[in-house]
């Protein structure tokens, strides 16, 4: 599902428009060190990601995946180290290490399709009409032919299994 | 998991995608004890899920933000205001009389270069700084200028010329009377 995005993200990245590039991220950046820091903390760690990918961004450094999978683990990183009261943690070495299918678990935790996909049929069909094509509630129901507490259902235990896979 | 932070969550999640950029504290804020699992959900799904192109101000604010330059001073330029005309928008918005025009001028001149805490700064401020600036008021609250060690080791199209150039600090000014200009811009009296 994010395809269209790797792709642009490419392009900006041979262009080297490295503003774009992060301005694309920023706002999901921000929102997720929000939920899970306080403010001003938030705005600082948010700073430090972006800091953090502009500076590896202007050394030239290309990533073994696709870009936002490396905005989602700095962002991890740094929240962890915030936490920690460390600093200079770095990003693992293995990160430039050869061979796509070693990245694949790493795909897999950013990418809400492969989450849907995961689940029992009628509960991803349901979340991705949901969240993906953004349909009503109503709208599903009527589309899959179940009730609206059908949908309901399937939605809390499709919320239940995204809560769960945030350990991932 | 509760049913309403499952709802809150819901209508979260389909504004963020509509691209209506919701923000989770006020999610979060509703929730109540639901509050750390809402947190949860919306952080796995803001991890998974798609993203915007963004707009030009967001790309603005980050270059200025990247060259070392103060975003609010970058985006007021960007608008095409004086400062001047930013400063009487905040008088007018916040209800304040014309002869503490000196003083916000002072603060604003001073949250504008990166000189005040962005963290002391009441809401409301930012509130009218977003109506007349046109930018999320959220936004404007999180943007402070970039450390110039982090600029030094760093470039983004450094051939470009810079928009605007952070402006001097503003002279010292003699002891005043704590009022509702210092509440405004730096937070409750101090002890």
């Amino acid at each position: 599902m994010h395809d269209a995005r790797d792709a642009e993200d490419s392009r900006l990245l041979d262009a080297h428009d490295h503003a774009k590039l992060l301005a694309t991220y920023y706002p999901v950046i921000l929102e997720r060190c929000r939920v899970r820091l306080r403010d001003p903390d938030a705005w600082e760690v948010a700073h430090a990601v972006v800091d953090r990918l502009l500076r590896e961004l202007s050394r030239g450094k290309r990533y073994p995946v696709p870009f936002r999978v490396v905005v989602h683990k700095v962002i991890d990183w740094k929240i962890k180290e915030h936490f920690a009261g460390g600093s200079g943690e770095t990003l693992p070495e293995e990160w430039d290490a050869p061979g796509p299918d070693a990245y694949a678990e790493f795909e897999e935790r950013f990418d809400l399709g492969r989450l849907f996909a995961r689940l029992p049929e009628r509960d991803g069909e349901v979340m991705r009409l949901r969240y993906l094509d953004l349909l009503e509630p109503a709208e599903v129901a009527a589309l899959l032919g179940i009730s609206a507490n059908a949908v309901h259902q399937a939605l809390w235990r499709g919320h239940q299994a995204l809560r769960e896979s945030a350990g991932g | 998991m509760a049913d309403g932070v499952s709802r809150l969550f819901d209508e979260y999640a389909v504004a963020w995608r509509r691209g209506e950029r919701p923000d989770a504290r006020a999610y979060m804020e509703r929730a109540g004890s639901g509050r750390a699992e809402l947190a949860e959900l919306i952080d796995a799904f803001l991890s998974r899920a798609l993203v915007p192109a963004p707009d030009e101000e967001t790309v603005a604010l980050v270059e200025a933000w990247a060259a070392g330059e103060p975003p609010l001073l970058a985006l007021r330029v960007r608008r095409g205001l004086r400062r001047e005309a930013v400063v009487e928008a905040l008088l007018a918005a916040l209800g304040l009389a014309s002869g503490k025009r000196a003083k916000v001028a002072r603060y604003y001149h001073e949250l504008e270069s990166g000189l005040l805490d962005p963290a002391g700064v009441s809401r409301s401020v930012f509130e009218a700084l977003g109506e007349t600036l046109r930018a999320r008021a959220a936004d404007l609250q999180s943007w402070r200028p970039r450390p110039p060690e982090a600029v030094a080791a760093a470039f983004l199209r450094a051939a470009e010329p810079a928009a605007a150039k952070p402006a001097a600090p503003a002279p010292a000014q003699p002891k005043e009377e704590w009022d509702e200009i210092d509440e405004l811009f730096r937070g409750a009296r101090p002890a």
